[in-house]
């Protein structure tokens, strides 16, 4: 990292006071873990998610960037390799998984399947469950860990790759760098699109081992580019309201983040609603009871939340021309998809929780479970922005010497 | 004697044409137009012009062919309704589904919306350009053919409510043009 390029701003946060946010939730985390080992666990995994979500769609953001040789997203580009200095913290924060599984004297406390000797609600264990038996080749716990070292591993190399190629162009100015960022997105592309769908795999959908869906990894690609967009749209405007991008991040590049956002609302709806279509239509009882699970209680309601407020509502404000130029406007709608982002997440794990009863886990199913699930988002984020800010205050505030900057800066209607 | 259409200027350059388009512009002329031999960055606003209506019609297109899409297998599958000689209702179960669901109607109304989408696009973008239009009156004169070439021209029509030919010739000549010179009909 260069060390000329260091922005000293009174108007930006300090990344400490982000570092302490991140401690705090972190510790409420371990309190919860000797509470409600299971509820706290399944929190921290839920932020954990959430937040590595964003940081991972920050790097597709890059890598679509590079391979498609852009020129309007370089003024955004170096917030989104801000971003991707958190990869290794997060990498760090998946530690705990690993620690909850074999130190809380319960191994199935989150992968039911890791524990053979774990009752199944009604016919013997899971060890007896022909089912895992016939996926035991992919669902064993030592390729298991290797799998999650070998995803953060992946997403760590590709991050520091582009960040030191993007930094270091800034004082030496050779465009040797653009190309080779391009050579690397192109084998990128493929290793994290694989790493990622690996990564739902085995981190969500195994959660309830006896379901399968093949779209599963491309819900999980599309959800983290528009969490990634929601959270670059939300920086970008702060950066510009607070002096730093102001007259470079212009309204096209809003327009053009937001129209991206808007693609992506369209895919996710897409996604979304093909999975659920083909298991609704092919009613096999082996794939609809993941559904039928998430139409018991309040998770029917948020299932119809995620229909209306996750697709519809996005969709129909983002149609909009005047609603994607203006800043109020979008931080409205960009803060509105990273919550019902969220909320897809849980959708997506809580309720492969069961009760004592075998019943889904409800999302309010006990007060105090708001305080794990703010300390597993707040103390992931916390980290997250500290990563970022910290990042910030090292770097340009734009890739100053990228072949294509002029025309990025001159990127207008 | 062939009828007039109004006054048409050439200019030699991007920056001249956009300058004399904003005058234009400010002078609250209606009935006008500019030719170039290529997209002059910035033009649209230099003329006034506000943003295409086409979107407009693209959402019509697109809600009538979700309501078509769900109609459609409503009556398909769902209806008793006899429409005579054209098509009769008839109730049928498949697959142990409902009559109509929304879920099964969706994938035909999903791509009906796009078609129909896209046929308003299409519509409403001729109908907004006056297409299909075979002849223009700046095709009669004779220089036009460099606007294919390196030259940029303005035209006022006599139709615009200011115009008025001698002031109207008046104010071109101010915007310093390489020529001048009458359109007919």
């Amino acid at each position: 990292m260069s060390s000329d390029a260091i922005q000293h701003d009174a108007s930006i946060p300090n990344p400490k006071k982000w570092l302490l946010f991140g401690a705090i939730g972190l510790f409420v985390s371990l309190i919860g873990f000797f509470v409600d080992t299971r509820m706290a666990a399944f929190s921290y995994l839920i932020g954990l998610l959430f937040i590595t979500s964003i940081t991972v769609g920050m790097l597709f953001l890059i890598l679509i960037h590079h391979i498609m040789d852009a020129s309007w997203s370089v003024v955004v580009r170096r917030q989104a390799e801000n971003f991707l200095s958190a990869m290794p913290y997060l990498g760090i924060l998946f530690i705990p998984v690993f620690l909850l599984t074999y130190l809380s004297g319960n191994q199935g406390v989150l992968w039911i399947w890791m524990d053979p000797t774990e009752p199944l609600h009604g016919h013997g264990t899971v060890g007896e469950d022909i089912l895992w038996v016939k996926k035991q080749w992919w669902l064993t716990e030592p390729f298991f860990w290797i799998r999650a070292a070998i995803a953060f591993g992946t997403w760590i190399l590709f991050a520091r790759a582009f960040r030191k190629h993007s930094i270091t162009q800034d004082t030496d100015g050779s465009p040797s760098h653009t190309h080779a960022s391009r050579k690397l997105a192109a084998g990128g592309l493929f290793a994290v699109a694989l790493t990622w769908t690996m990564a739902g795999f085995d981190w969500i959908m195994s959660l309830e081992y006896h379901w399968f869906s093949t779209m599963f990894g491309v819900w999980f690609f599309t959800n983290a580019m528009r969490a990634a967009l929601a959270v670059l749209i939300l920086t970008s405007i702060f950066l510009v309201s607070k002096g730093p991008l102001k007259g470079i991040f212009n309204n096209k590049h809003l327009h053009d983040l937001a129209t991206l956002s808007f693609a992506f609302t369209v895919f996710w709806g897409y996604i979304t609603f093909s999975q659920y279509f083909l298991i609704w239509n092919a009613n096999i009882p082996e794939e609809t009871f993941w559904y039928n699970l998430r139409e018991q209680g309040l998770w029917w309601e948020v299932s119809m939340l995620l229909i209306f407020g996750h697709f519809l509502f996005p969709f129909l404000y983002l149609l909009q021309f005047p609603l994607k130029v203006n800043h109020k406007s979008m931080i409205f709608i960009a803060t509105w998809i990273l919550f019902m982002q969220l909320v897809d997440i849980f959708f997506n794990v809580l309720p492969s929780l069961k009760d004592s009863h075998g019943e889904p886990m409800q999302l309010f199913s006990s007060p105090v479970n708001l305080i794990w699930y703010a300390a597993g988002i707040v103390g992931a984020g916390g980290i997250l922005l500290w990563a970022y800010w910290s990042s910030y205050r090292k770097t340009r505030i734009i890739p100053i010497r990228d072949p294509r900057i002029v025309e990025s800066l001159n990127h207008n209607f | 004697m062939p009828r007039k259409f109004g006054l048409i200027a050439k200019f030699e350059s991007p920056a001249d044409i956009m300058h004399a388009a904003k005058k234009v512009r400010d002078a609250g002329f209606k009935q006008w137009d500019v030719v170039t031999p290529f997209p002059v960055h910035g033009l649209d606003p230099a003329m006034g012009i506000k943003r295409s209506m086409v979107p407009r019609f693209t959402i019509v297109g697109g809600t009538l062919g979700i309501t078509t899409g769900m109609l459609m297998i409503a009556f398909t599958g769902a209806s008793d309704l006899d429409l005579g000689l054209l098509s009769e209702g008839y109730k049928l179960i498949v697959g142990g589904k409902p009559f109509f669901s929304p879920q099964f109607a969706f994938p035909v109304s999903y791509e009906l919306t796009i078609l129909f989408s896209a046929f308003a696009s299409i519509i409403g973008m001729f109908i907004l350009n006056k297409l299909p239009m075979h002849y223009h009156p700046v095709l009669k004169y004779d220089d036009i053919a460099e606007g294919t070439d390196d030259k940029f021209f303005l035209y006022i029509e006599k139709d615009d409510p200011q115009f008025d030919n001698e002031k109207t010739r008046a104010f071109i000549e101010e915007l310093k043009p390489t020529g001048i010179s009458e359109l007919e009909e």
